[in-house]
């Protein structure tokens, strides 16, 4: 039993690593230091996949997130062999501090990627969360790995890989295949940021349709620019073609022409054809793309077109061919020539048509009348009329020509009130006429205001047909009220001591004793009496209980 | 000071009564007491008659003011001298002390000399003495390196500031009001004497009456319905209500039955004789001229300031009741008295047998208000007031 019982337990294996406690600042492993939190970090990070696939997926992750351009300068990607059999890709970058390290260990961790640091050709495995300062070496013994190879120390393995190649991860990235993303099925136009064309869009014309696709543009007066670009493996150039801010209509047309491609910039110098997706986030990765060159990365075809530095855009109006712009010209200058004879004169004429009366002049015989009807005007008709002083009589004007508060306040009006002198109506705005004419011919209200020259609060009274028009301006109009009313003298009065208000507490001041401040007080009090106070012969008797 | 009546107003009584600068020198003495007595006929037409019925209409709508007379001058001249014992040059005066404790005694006794024989002579002393209550004092306080120096109610000496570092010295003003300020041991045992000169006053802030002082020497005034009212709101205003109502009915229990009770008693807060370490010198006088009708008076007042808060829907009793108090809680406990008493004192409801709108809001808050209090107020409480307090009412109203 003894040796049954013994063959089943498992072997304790000698652990290879050892976590780092606190504060520890030397290690096994060398090249291994403590950053800023502790946490110990190699001069290099190591992080080996299981495949060409899970390694794309982790760069697509990572630029993302953040940018590529801080990781490729130091990022090589070797084909490794394991000693015992299996392959693996092995990226190796600078190790910066924790927070680094620990981004690169989220992101590795989801595609099953395994993190590790060191420097040079032994790597230890990272922190986690048995280890939260990270590993060391469990001893000096550890084999040390050749210069070829990589000596990857787990728990309780140590993996050998010897490096068969080298990945350039720049090349790499250019050769990743573009991935298909849906199409809205109601086409572009239904997409609100159509399909990333909104802003820009970058149109790919073959070199036969060019010529139709420009004239279809032009023609929809579409803002638009193009170069003709020199495609690697093509005899004749083809068109690119940049649209502002174009129309989903356009696009959907556009979209649906064999040869015509639709690209969308994705970073300053990348553009990809819409339906598709570069595996990596390229706006992140501009190091990716080297040099001054363009690449456009076409999704149908399968390839990704370089062009020689950023393609100088023409505008459209130089591309296109116009036939019609011999045949327009301008009609010339015909106003000093026809007008006049058009011209006719605005004029009074009676009409039947009934206005509500603004106004009444009064002719100066009835100003006495007028006095005595001022009683009877309401106070809100009263406040709001307004009265002009003519040669011909009193103009009462009220109601809306005025404008503002008057204007609002007044209701019917003083001078649909007064029965007197003759009725004034308002034809346009401020533009008074006797009652029973109208002006002729009917022009507009703002144009008659504008012929007849009046500023904002003027107003024009036509009193005849034969009598030219009387402009009044605001300070000819005074209110009817203040006008009318006599000067009122108030008496000036004194107010009675019994009315004046008090002026709250009153404040004490001490004003300054004198030497002599007592000089006379109580000498009567010399006879003997303790009081010196001279009481009254008709002192009255104390209230009773208070003798005492 | 001077011997002129018109000079002594116009420096002193206008500015008291009518608000202004109160000038005060040296002090009145005896013979220009009786030398300004004879011009006080002057005063019936003049600026100071007009500004004390002024000051009495703040209190009532149509005050029935007598004439200035000489028991008012009495008082006018002691509020002044009081002032001049408490002036800070004092010391400067060449003067033995017993010269200042003749200026004392003449003030005390011009203060007993003043004390009113009715309505009319009550309301002119509070006119005096209620805006006495309210003068103020300006100090102007000099900082420097070595300290402060406070002038009392005076400018600063210009020598004071001359041949100063710019900058060296600071000048603040402050403004304090004289009454509660701290003041010379014979003037804080005065103080009492000008509140006993005034029973309005007292009745109008029972915290600040003198010690010994009982409401009912003022409860006869409460037969005047105006002033009734007036004291009644003047009560029911004031944010502490509850505690200046325990005070009234503990200082009317305290003259009805001659035992002390627990709680707020009138110038607990006052500066009194004691606080200075003197002998009382004006001792409190016994009420036994007031009847049932001034009990009942009093009683229907406080009553009525609870009906004015409930008005007012300011009748929060959230701290009241745990006020372990025994008068604070009699006060509370008086609205329960009601079906006893009301056949006496009357219900602040009117009697209306159904009240409409407003009046049925009214009453049903007064009703909701005195359930309140029933669950509130111990029995034992309204025990004891019924075998102490109502008595003095109603039997006394129903004896022959």
């Amino acid at each position: 039993m003894a040796r049954r019982g013994a063959a089943t337990l498992p072997v304790p294996m000698p652990a290879l690593l050892e976590p780092i406690a606190a504060g520890q600042t030397r290690f096994h492993l060398q090249g291994l230091a403590p950053d800023a939190r502790g946490v110990a970090c190699g001069r290099e990070t190591l992080v080996a996949f299981p495949s060409l696939d899970r390694l794309v997926a982790f760069l697509g992750a990572y630029s993302e997130e953040c940018s590529l351009d801080e990781l490729i300068p130091t990022m090589t990607i070797e084909r490794a062999r394991r000693e015992g059999g299996g392959h693996a890709l092995l990226m190796r970058c600078a190790g910066t501090d924790s927070y680094a390290l620990d981004r690169l260990g989220r992101l590795s961790l989801a595609v099953h990627g395994q993190l590790f640091t060191g420097s040079g050709t032994v790597f230890v495995r990272y922190r986690d969360r048995m280890a939260p300062f990270g590993y060391d070496l469990a001893g000096s013994t550890t084999t040390a790995a050749s210069p070829e190879e990589v000596l990857v120390v787990d728990f309780d393995v140590a993996a050998r890989y010897r490096a068969l190649d080298r990945l350039d991860p720049v090349e790499l990235i250019q050769r990743l295949s573009l991935r298909q993303i849906p199409l809205p099925l109601a086409g572009i136009a239904s997409d609100p940021q159509l399909c990333g064309l909104h802003e820009i869009a970058l149109v790919l014309v073959a070199p036969g349709l060019s010529d139709r696709v420009l004239s279809y543009l032009w023609s929809n007066q579409v803002p638009l620019a193009g170069v003709r670009v020199a495609l690697a493996g093509e005899r004749r150039a083809s068109l690119l073609v940049r649209l502002r801010q174009p129309s989903g209509q356009v696009l959907d047309v556009l979209h649906g022409i064999p040869g015509v491609e639709l690209l969308a910039p994705v970073s300053q110098r990348a553009a990809v054809e819409i339906g598709y997706r570069h595996p990596i986030h390229l706006a992140s990765a501009s190091s990716c793309l080297p040099g001054d060159e363009m690449y456009l990365f076409r999704g149908r075809v399968g390839r990704v077109e370089r062009l020689d530095g950023a393609p100088q855009f023409i505008d459209g109006a130089h591309l296109v061919r116009s036939e019609t712009a011999a045949r327009v010209h301008e009609p010339g200058d015909a106003r000093g020539t026809a007008v006049q004879a058009l011209k006719v004169e605005l004029r009074l004429r009676p009409t039947a048509s009934i206005r509500e009366p603004r106004g009444a002049l009064i002719r100066w015989e009835q100003a006495g009348l007028l006095r005595r009807l001022i009683y009877l005007i309401p106070p809100m008709a009263l406040a709001a009329a307004r009265l002009a002083v003519l040669p011909q009589g009193m103009l009462v004007l009220t109601g809306s020509s005025l404008g503002g508060a008057a204007g609002l306040a007044a209701g019917v009006g003083a001078a649909a009130i007064i029965p007197l002198g003759m009725r004034i109506v308002e034809v346009a705005p401020g533009v008074l006429v006797p009652d029973g004419f109208e002006l002729w011919p009917h022009v507009r209200p703002q144009l008659v205001r504008e012929l007849l020259g009046l500023e904002a609060a003027d107003h024009a009274l036509f009193l005849g047909t034969e009598q030219s028009p009387l402009r009044l301006r605001p300070d000819h109009l005074a209110p009817l009220d203040a006008a009318m009313m006599s000067r009122l003298e108030l008496a000036v009065i004194e107010a009675s001591p019994s009315e004046t208000p008090t002026s709250g507490p009153a404040t004490l001041q001490n004003e300054r004793l004198g030497r002599f401040a007592l000089w006379g007080f109580g000498e009567a009090g010399r006879g003997g009496r303790a009081v010196a106070v001279e009481e009254p012969s008709e002192t009255p008797e104390l209230p009773p209980g208070r003798e005492s | 000071m001077t011997r002129d009546l018109g000079e002594f107003c116009a420096r002193f009584v206008a500015p008291l009564l009518g608000g202004g600068t109160v000038h005060v020198a040296a002090p009145v003495r005896p013979a220009d007491f009786r030398a300004m007595t004879g011009g006080l006929a002057t005063l019936r037409s003049g600026e100071v008659a007009a500004l004390r019925l002024q000051r009495a209409q703040q209190l009532v709508a149509e005050p029935d003011l007598q004439e200035p007379g000489a028991e008012e001058l009495a008082l006018w001249v002691a509020l002044y001298n009081l002032l001049v014992l408490d002036h800070p040059d004092r010391s400067r005066v060449w003067a033995r002390q017993a010269t200042w404790r003749r200026v004392e005694s003449a003030a005390r006794y011009w203060l007993l000399f003043s004390r009113p024989e009715g309505f009319s002579a009550a309301l002119a002393n509070h006119a005096a003495v209620g805006a006495f209550l309210e003068l103020a004092r300006r100090d102007q306080i000099l900082s420097g390196a070595e300290g402060e120096l406070r002038f009392v109610g005076q400018e600063i000496p210009r020598r004071r500031l001359r041949w100063t570092v710019p900058g060296a010295l600071s000048v603040r003003e402050e403004t304090v009001t004289w009454w509660s300020t701290a003041h010379v041991a014979e003037v804080s045992a005065l103080q009492q004497d000008v509140l006993w000169a005034s029973p309005v006053t007292c009745l109008l802030r029972p915290l600040m009456a003198p010690p010994g002082y009982s409401p009912l020497e003022g409860a006869s005034f409460l037969r005047h319905r105006a002033f009734a009212r007036a004291v009644c709101h003047a009560w029911a205003s004031s944010r502490h209500w509850i505690e200046i109502g325990g005070t009234v009915l503990g200082s009317l229990l305290f003259s009805l039955t001659g035992r002390p009770l627990s709680g707020p008693t009138p110038s607990s807060g006052a500066t009194g004789a004691a606080s200075a370490g003197r002998p009382m010198l004006a001792l409190p006088a016994p009420v036994d001229t007031a009847g049932p009708e001034d009990v009942a008076a009093l009683v229907a007042a406080l009553i009525h300031v609870h009906f004015l808060r409930v008005l007012e829907l300011g009748a929060r009793l959230g701290v009241a009741p745990t006020s372990r108090d025994r008068p604070v809680q009699m006060f509370l406990a008086l609205p329960l008295l009601l079906p006893a008493l009301g056949e006496v004192l009357g219900s602040p409801l009117g009697g209306a047998a159904e009240g409409l709108g407003f009046d049925a809001q009214v009453e049903r808050r007064w009703i909701e208000y005195i359930d309140h209090l029933g669950e509130l107020i111990p029995r034992s409480v309204v025990e004891n007031l019924l075998a102490t307090l109502v008595p003095r009412v109603v039997k006394a109203e129903t004896e022959p």
